[in-house]
């Protein structure tokens, strides 16, 4: 197996170096330029009145957010919660917390594998989760139908080594400090730093994050779609319309301020998603993106070198939201090999690792997902030898989508490249 | 019939490794440069074709299983590393789990991973015929992570902290991994199912034990044309003091732990930042299922169902059965558990997994009178049908049912 992996290098350097149509990967999308919607509410409040409004009002039967587990170190996990009251101010969820304890794309797929909800399911995700779970949609692994899906623009995620000692919690201040001024965290994880899409692409609601300077007291709602409109229409017509509104909390006024059912939402719509602090941050996570790419070592010999101390967990592929096989190859029989291999695999080489296929994992793992690989860093935070797997997996994974003028999790619509025929292209490779 | 249970429970009491004599091996030049100069003449003495031992990976950061014949190569090995980053049982089932190999392959490992390839061989999933396992006395290992952090401190720090291989007693066991702290099976004394053991405690000064401990050790040393006829006593000596330390210190921090996990409420807290992500399972050299029944289609569920649970409570955990998971595992791999610690090393949520199992484990081989790994000849308790035992089980069962049963008959 070995030798079909010495033949890989010299391709994945020749994909590595393509800077110049990397850029035009990481330009923003024309049409992100929806109205917004100004509430006198901060962020975290207004999620929260939003979801306990369309859980109490049956308008969605769960929502899927992040929640303090109530464990003694501040643990958090992703729950689907069907009780409004974990929205309050003293609930458990906590909708917008810059964590990622799984790729809440892998957790769409498996509620939507079987097919999609009955009923409305609200879905509260980081962009490169919405976009991991566009890529799963494409490969029939989850439905889009009956989701009300809510994304911000995001400053990015802690490591989960953060949410393990206790950290989180107090660097969240400075977290929402950097946010509020456009910045990041250096914290975050690196792929977050270097990440060129941060403004959710597909969601039906965006919350507006990145250099609101004001996020504390009011927030600006993204109604991107006619879905993530009715939802949140609905939503403001709760205070006056509906019977048993004298139950809810008085602090339920920022809702009150959303437009009314009869006065449409267009006129109350101003301000535009992408701002001088989005623009500037764009250009920010790009110098950060090639800074980090730059220290890749490329070719087999880099491989070896930076994969060496892999133990084979294969971790790395069961956190990877786009990693959806059930079995992958090389945990099958087809990687359960006879004494004889080995020894036959000794006597031409000198020595064996055992287990082996090491690299030939990654470069495995590589041809099969870079091309929707969404750069969400999960890889790496899970790696139990420190390897910078995301790094890696991204450097890849942006030239070959720039390759194949791909962007994965951009367009539910937009084709696999690996399963669409075009009589001509890769015109380099075929020379 | 209770003659038979308490055979049963005798079984592993007999196989306590006590040979009066060993081979000496000289080793001014330190253990290890002893021990690697040794393996290098058994190979170009064709004693065996191959080996199987930690080699350090190319960017000199951690130590991988390397197969290899040939004897240059061995100047990077490392018998002892300071990490396991594989356990070498997993290593010795993926070389061996479809038959016995042509080549005569010399295995060098720690204990526990050599008691973790006879419970492989139990289970039909490694062969040991050609193989010899060959073990060391072992003062435990690093936290991969911590050893990672600065590959050249880690070293030296292990080294450091076991300079004095003679005495157990002068080892410094506060860097090593939590579950290496409490293990009581650091030599083969008490289940000797290698070949050939390295024994440094009680040595004198610039020679270790080789110690037989099967017949195809006994035939390695009279090949290599070493005289078995230095007394062991001072080696069964240190080992049996250090194995009462080590099992009373087992003992305490077993009886602290299991204040903070008993119960449900407990037990959810110890794994609540758990991520599903399986790890454990999957660095563990037990769980050897090719597909474990948490990863399969059987608990892909309609979306109805999740809303359902979640309805019940109030909100449900996403992905759900994180709990479930580990106790499913623990139920499916305790009685073969060797409190390894591999699964600790590689879960990113540093949940305190090798003790929680560790303690499991003691409790559930305990209840059946079982040793992991502790001879080849003791049949798995799960696949060894008892007449009687269990008693204490099933008790209320005949108490309740028993007259009833009579009388409907």
């Amino acid at each position: 197996m070995p030798e079909e992996a010495t033949s890989l290098p010299s391709e994945l350097e020749g994909a590595t170096s393509l800077p110049s149509e990397l850029e035009g990967a990481t330009s923003l999308p024309s049409e992100l330029t929806v109205k917004g919607l100004k509430i006198n509410k901060g962020a975290e409040e207004t999620m929260r009145e939003l979801l306990r409004s369309l859980l109490e009002s049956g308008k969605v039967s769960g929502v899927l957010a992040l929640g303090r587990t109530g464990n003694a170190g501040g643990g958090v996990a992703y729950s689907l919660f069907t009780d409004p009251d974990a929205f309050r101010a003293d609930g458990v969820a906590i909708p917008l917390l810059p964590f990622m304890p799984s790729n809440a794309g892998s957790l769409l797929s498996r509620l939507t594998l079987k097919g999609p909800p009955a009923k409305p399911v609200a879905a509260v995700i980081k962009p490169c989760e919405l976009r991991a779970f566009i890529e799963l949609v494409k490969l029939n692994q989850g439905s889009l139908d009956n989701l009300l899906l809510i994304s911000s623009t995001c400053g990015g995620v802690y490591p989960l080594d953060l949410g393990v000692n206790g950290e989180l919690g107090e660097r969240l201040p400075q977290y929402w400090e950097a946010v509020k001024h456009g910045e990041l965290d250096d914290q975050v994880r690196p792929t977050c730093l270097a990440c060129a899409h941060f403004v959710p692409e597909n969601a039906d609601i965006t919350v507006a994050l990145m250099g609101e300077a004001e996020l504390d007291a009011q927030c600006t709602l993204y109604l991107n779609t006619e879905k993530g409109a009715a939802f949140v229409d609905g939503v403001a017509s709760l205070p006056s319309d509906v019977d048993g509104v004298a139950s809810l909390p008085s602090d339920v006024d920022g809702v009150a301020s959303l437009p009314s059912s009869e006065g449409g939402l267009e006129s109350h719509l101003s301000g535009e998603l992408e701002t001088e602090a989005i623009q500037r941050s764009h250009s920010q996570r790009q110098v950060h993106q090639e800074a980090l790419f730059a220290g890749v070592e490329v070719g087999l010999k880099g491989m070896i070198h930076t994969f060496g101390r892999c133990i084979g967990c294969h971790a790395c592929k069961t956190v990877c939201p786009i990693c959806y096989c059930r079995m992958c190859y090389f945990d099958s029989q087809g990687c359960e090999h006879s004494p004889e291999f080995y020894e036959g695999e000794l006597e031409r080489k000198g020595g064996v690792r055992v287990p082996s296929n090491t690299v030939f994992f990654q470069l495995g793992r590589l041809a099969h997902m870079s091309v929707s690989c969404v750069g969400c860093g999960m890889c790496t935070d899970v790696c139990p030898a420190d390897i910078p797997v995301s790094t890696i997996f991204s450097k890849v994974g942006v030239a070959v989508q720039a390759l194949f003028d791909y962007q994965p999790g951009r367009d539910v619509t937009e084709e696999l490249p690996l399963r669409t025929f075009a009589e001509e292209e890769l015109a380099q490779v075929a020379t | 019939m209770n003659d038979k249970d308490t055979t049963r429970h005798q079984a592993k009491r007999n196989t306590v490794l006590d040979p009066p004599c060993g081979a000496l091996l000289p080793a001014e030049d330190g253990i290890e440069a002893a021990f690697v100069g040794w393996l290098k003449e058994a190979l170009n003495r064709n004693i065996f074709d191959a080996l199987l031992i930690p080699v350090e990976v190319p960017a000199e950061d951690s130590f991988a299983y390397l197969l290899l014949q040939d004897a240059a190569i061995l100047e990077s090995a490392s018998p002892l590393p300071p990490v396991m980053p594989v356990q070498g049982g997993k290593a010795i089932s993926r070389l061996t789990m479809r038959g016995n190999g042509n080549k005569r392959i010399a295995v060098v490992v720690r204990p526990c991973e050599a008691r973790a390839a006879v419970e492989l061989v139990k289970l039909k999933q490694a062969h040991l015929d050609n193989l010899w396992l060959i073990t060391m006395d072992c003062p435990g290992a690093l936290l991969l992570s911590d050893y990672l952090e600065d590959p050249a401190a880690g070293a030296a720090r292990f080294a450091k902290a076991y300079a004095d291989r003679r005495h157990p007693s002068e080892w410094d066991r506060e860097p090593m991994r939590p579950v290496c702290q409490i293990c009581n099976h650091f030599s083969l004394r008490q289940a000797p199912v290698s070949d050939l053991h390295i024994g440094t405690l009680g040595s004198s000064d610039g020679a270790v034990f080789i110690i037989p401990a099967s017949p195809k050790g006994e035939r390695i040393l009279e090949d290599m044309d070493m005289p078995v006829d230095a007394a062991l006593d001072s080696w069964a000596e240190q080992v049996e003091e250090a194995e009462q330390t080590q099992t009373e210190r087992r003992r305490q921090a077993h009886t602290e732990l299991r204040e903070t996990i008993t119960g449900p409420e407990r037990l959810m807290d110890v794994f609540s930042n758990c991520i599903n992500c399986h790890n454990c399972q999957r660095a563990c050299p037990m769980c050897y299922c090719r597909q474990c029944y948490f990863e399969s289609a059987a608990l892909k569920l309609p979306p109805e169902n999740y809303l359902a649970r979640a309805e019940h409570k109030g909100a449900l955990r996403f992905s759900p059965d994180t709990l479930l998971f580990h106790i499913g595992r623990a139920s499916h791999m305790i009685l073969s558990c060797v409190s390894c610690g591999a699964c600790e090393d590689a879960c990113p949520m540093d949940i305190p997994i090798a003790q929680v199992f560790s303690l499991l484990a003691d409790r559930a081989q305990e209840t059946l009178g079982y040793v992991a790994g502790g001879s080849l000849e003791e049949p798995l308790p799960l696949v060894a049908y008892e007449m009687d035992e269990l008693h204490q089980v099933e008790q209320p069962y005949v108490e309740i049912y028993h007259k009833q049963e009579v009388q409907d008959a």
